[in-house]
């Protein structure tokens, strides 16, 4: 395991306003989040949509700006830096991946121009070199002839061609850490498969940090390390991936397993207890637990108190008064 | 590709064999050839350019050349399109006029659509101070009145030169161009592949130029050929009210001088026609060209959304059905 | 609670043949210009099945949907094959006696179908409109049956009164599905039913519609790439590949032995969520363009058991087509090596 210093985010917060200037509300899309990313680890944030889970990995892209809290690389927060030089330094060391294949690629450059472009702009390598680092990023994720490839436009490739193009990209200048954005759900069942080993063969190979965000705990299961469950904005769960999938703390994390196929269980479907409520962010939240209202162990402390994340176990924390109580 | 190693790609299947292996005619050439619109529209305008580039060697005599022996004679072969009052030959002041026509219009048109574009792109992808900058500026141009601008600035300037119209022209025309190239420089900025070119550390001229811009030149042709009409007929226009430099050679000026002769009252249609008529038809085949652009880049995003309403009518059978079917 | 799709549920399902597809072929666009999208495929639903039909995008499932319903549009048409409900062959019928037919008989949920409900009328007034389209019935009469069918499916009466941009995308879908049984079809079609919707929300949706399906007993064609939900949901399972069904099986005989290649494959790439982690294969390669299809068996370039040291087999799996061939009770598959060596 390498030395390199991990990114650590801080009580990372986003809101976003809404309404006129007279009535104006916030959405608290992400909320008083904290974890780590450490290099040759893959880690799994797993949430429904308005989870906040892809605001978190555009937040770590700097492609927003938070309201609260910081994103430390390499010992400095990120999140406020201002001059050019020091973004391009970071940009030259966390890329991402998007969901879309057929909306990531310029459809009017060809391959090569897309990993061309990380290429010169962080000077990797001469201009000499540059075509054959890009065959050689085309040959790393799977994709041949290269020369062939390299010509080509991205209407002229399949989703998972132009995923691997994608994970090419971001490797082109070689960071230390991707954000890979549910790479996989836009693409057929038989060829995420693919997809996913090729990010865990780069975490083995080049002891890249992954974040890996997705709605499908089952991918989550097989490519992570660790897992973040988001709802309505906070972590509620976190913990060695096995270990909160096999004995969850969190209601809603027990909620998702339940709900998630599992072809393993086939013909044994368990059935779930339907309950009004969105996993969505909440406008303007009162305190208290976001889940309380859909939750089958609520107490009444749930409405008045908001649950801080507690490690229930070692290595393991939820948001829960009921089965992470914290001891105060 | 062997099972141990599953992440290599099968190579990629041959690329339908393009038929135009000889020729590298440009793709957007070809499409406008397609389209029966544009087609016709494009040879319009090729004959006129032909016409305009060959006038010195077709024009029989000087335009401005009088000869008291053949005023007023009506179209025969010594001169194809009659004569003036004083004796000009109106088939070379036509053909000749072209010339003027041709580079003013183009003149103007990328004038205006090269400000429009800049400035609308780089206001929509910037945001912030600069979007409103440049809204306020477009704001401002978009309620002065074009044409009474234009006779009154016509009217003070010193020199009615050709440069000058093209200037004025520009300036009254670039606005509304603005803002369609800003709208959709807007919806397009949020793109996956923008936020990837971002991620990788391009700066923003960069991205404006070589990844925003490369994928609305549909639009910013169409906003150039419709500048390029416009500017055709208001020059036309001004002329023919007298405000522009009777002493050249322009379609305006032959109807100007037409219409002060009282040719028509004689009985004289020539003079009005044929600039007319040329007038007429390189406009008509501009818009032609317009118009196949338009249909080129509007293909099947409007119709989607309605099919699928339009599907639900059709299987549910109901009133909605019949409306649907009627509003095609 | 454990809601298994045991065997005997298959056969408590009446022998009557409620749909049957019969060598169904669709073609997009006309002359050199033509893909063949759906080809030769031949599918039965009996009343009060669940069929489900899964297939990666490309595969021509939607077309089948939409050629059953009787719904292609240009450049999309049926060039062979017949659409047989209840003994009648669709294909050719008016459109009078098939606007009588859609939706009393069969009707459709199709993809996103959620975004398809009209922005500007109340819920319950698109529920009148339809079921006036189809019987004689007095708008207050229509409106209590409409808040009858929201119950059904699990959204308060009150929200009869509601516009479509004031429920969520789930419920939205949900009041879809409430409308397409509004006037007790026989059979639904549902055409990736739950694909844009959260997993919880989809699970919500699933047993919504197991549950009301054993009640109502009405036939069930459900579309979909996730196979996944298919095992869990359907009585049958038919494979789609390339335009062609490579496979169908009762769903505890598919999941525990798949015979095609493909299948395998499929079944394959579904990272299990308990048990072992060990590394998958999925399938390599991608599906085949339509316009120039594999010769012989479409997925032989994919396939692990095609390989030219086998000449035999080889040369049959790149020059003839496979046909569905029945090796066990209402299992069929197209392979030849199960052909030559029999079921794995």
């Amino acid at each position: 395991m390498s030395t390199i210093a991990p990114l650590e985010v801080r009580k990372l917060s986003k809101r976003f306003a809404i309404g006129s200037a007279l009535r104006r509300s916030h959405v608290h899309a992400v909320d008083d989040v904290s974890f780590d990313l450490r290099p040759g680890r893959i880690t799994a944030l797993v949430g429904e949509s308005g989870s906040g889970k892809s605001t978190v990995a555009r937040l770590l892209a700097r492609l927003y700006d938070p309201s609260d809290g910081s994103v430390l690389f390499e010992g400095s927060d990120v999140a406020r830096v201002r001059r050019r030089n020091d973004v391009r330094r970071y940009r030259s060391q966390v890329q991402m991946i998007f969901q879309d294949p057929f909306g990531s690629l310029n459809p009017v450059k060809t391959i090569r121009h897309h990993l061309e472009r990380p290429l010169r702009i962080h000077h990797i390598v001469p201009r000499s070199e540059i075509d054959e680092r890009v065959h050689e990023l085309l040959r790393t994720v799977g994709l041949v002839p290269p020369e062939e490839v390299a010509a080509k436009y991205p209407h002229e490739l399949s989703g998972g061609q132009r995923q691997r193009v994608a994970i090419a990209r971001a490797l082109a200048v070689e960071p230390k850490i991707v954000l890979a954005d549910e790479p996989t759900s836009m693409l057929d069942v038989s060829i995420r498969i693919g997809i996913l080993n090729l990010m865990i063969r780069l975490k083995e190979q080049r002891d890249i940090a992954f974040l890996y965000v997705t709605h499908d705990l089952a991918s989550a299961r097989y490519v992570a390390d660790d897992i973040l469950v988001m709802y309505a904005g906070q972590i509620v769960e976190r913990g060695p991936i096995e270990a909160v999938l096999s004995d969850p703390l969190h209601p809603y994390t027990r909620l998702l397993l339940a709900a998630v196929p599992d072809p393993a269980k086939q013909l044994h479907m368990e059935r779930i207890e339907i309950r009004k409520g969105l996993a969505a962010a909440a406008v303007d939240p009162p305190p208290g637990c976001r889940f309380a209202g859909r939750c089958p162990l609520e107490i009444e402390l749930c409405s008045r108190r908001t649950p801080a994340l507690v490690e229930a176990r070692p290595g393991q924390s939820a948001r829960c008064h009921v089965t992470a109580p914290s001891t105060s | 590709m062997s099972q141990l190693d599953p992440t290599l790609d099968l190579p990629l299947a041959a690329p339908p064999r393009s038929s135009r292996a000889k020729v590298r005619i440009p793709g957007w050439l070809v499409l406008l050839l397609r389209n029966p619109k544009s087609r016709t529209g494009l040879l319009m305008v090729a004959f006129v350019v032909i016409v305009a580039l060959l006038a010195p060697i077709i024009s029989v005599s000087d335009p401005n050349a009088f000869n008291i022996l053949v005023t007023r004679q009506a179209p025969s072969w010594q001169h194809l399109f009659g004569t003036t009052d004083q004796g000009s030959d109106i088939f070379s002041q036509v053909v000749v006029g072209a010339r003027r026509s041709l580079l003013l219009g183009a003149a103007a048109g990328a004038l205006a659509t090269g400000i429009a574009a800049i400035l609308g792109i780089t206001a929509a992808y910037m945001g912030g101070i600069v979007d409103e900058l440049v809204n306020f500026l477009v704001n401002v141009f978009l309620t002065i009145p074009p044409i009474p601008l234009l006779i009154v600035v016509s009217g003070y300037l010193k020199s009615r030169g050709t440069g000058t119209m093209i200037v004025v022209l520009a300036a009254v025309l670039w606005a509304f161009e603005a803002r369609i190239l800003r709208a959709q420089a807007l919806s397009l900025k949020n793109r996956d592949f923008i936020l990837a070119t971002k991620v990788a550390g391009e700066s923003t001229p960069r991205i404006v130029f070589g990844e925003l811009i490369p994928n609305m030149i549909s639009r910013i042709a169409a906003a150039f050929v419709l500048v390029f009409y416009i500017a055709l007929l208001t020059d036309a226009g001004l002329e023919f009210l007298g405000l522009g430099d009777q002493a050249k050679t322009s379609w305006g000026v032959t109807l100007y001088w037409a219409q002060t002769n009282s040719t028509v009252l004689q009985g004289e249609w020539w003079p009005f026609f044929f600039p007319g008529a040329a007038l007429a038809f390189t406009v008509l085949g501009l818009v032609l060209v317009l118009a196949g652009i338009d249909e080129l880049s509007n293909p099947r995003l409007r119709v989607e959304r309605v099919r699928r309403r339009r599907l639900l009518a059709l299987l549910v059978g109901g009133r909605a059905a019949a409306r649907a079917e009627s509003s095609a | 609670m454990i809601a298994p799709i045991e065997e005997s549920a298959v056969a408590r399902t009446s022998a009557e043949t409620l749909l049957e597809l019969r060598e169904l072929e669709v073609d997009y666009g006309i002359g050199d210009k033509r893909v063949r999208a759906v080809d030769g495929v031949d599918l039965e639903i009996r009343a009060g099945e669940i069929v489900g039909l899964a297939g990666e995008s490309g595969c021509g499932k939607s077309t089948v949907a939409n050629a059953a319903m009787q719904i292609l549009r240009p450049p999309a048409h049926l060039v062979g094959g017949s659409v047989i409900f209840q003994g009648e062959d669709l294909v050719g019928k008016s459109t009078e006696e098939l606007r009588r037919f859609r939706w009393r008989n069969v009707s459709m949920v199709f993809q996103s179908a959620m975004n398809a409900l009209n922005p500007v009328m109340r819920v319950g007034d698109q529920f009148v409109d339809m079921m006036q389209a189809h019987e004689r019935i007095s708008k207050r009469r229509a409106l209590g049956r409409a808040a009858d069918l929201l119950e059904i499916v699990g959204i308060d009466r009150q929200r009869v009164r509601a516009y479509p941009h004031e429920l969520s995308g789930g419920m939205r879908q949900r009041v879809i599905i409430a409308m397409a049984l509004g006037l007790r079809p026989e059979l639904v079609i549902l055409d990736e039913p739950t694909t844009a919707l959260d997993v919880v929300v989809q699970r919500e949706i699933l047993q919504q519609v197991q549950d009301l399906q054993r009640e109502l007993q009405f036939a069930v064609l459900f579309i979909t790439h996730d196979l996944s939900l298919l095992l869990e949901v359907a009585h049958r399972i038919a494979i789609m590949y390339a335009g062609e069904i490579v496979e169908t099986a009762p769903a505890a005989r598919l999941a525990t032995e798949p015979q095609h290649p493909y299948t395998q494959g499929l079944l394959e790439s579904f990272p299990p969520l308990s048990g072992p982690r060990a590394r998958l294969t999925g399938i390599l390669g991608a599906p085949p363009d339509l316009r120039d299809p594999p010769s012989g068996c479409r997925f032989h370039p994919r396939c692990p058991h095609c390989l030219p040291e086998r000449a035999g087999l080889y040369a049959r799996q790149t020059s003839e087509r496979p046909l569905l061939r029945e090796i066990a009770p209402r299992h069929s598959v197209a392979c030849h090596l199960v052909e030559e060596e029999g079921a794995a």
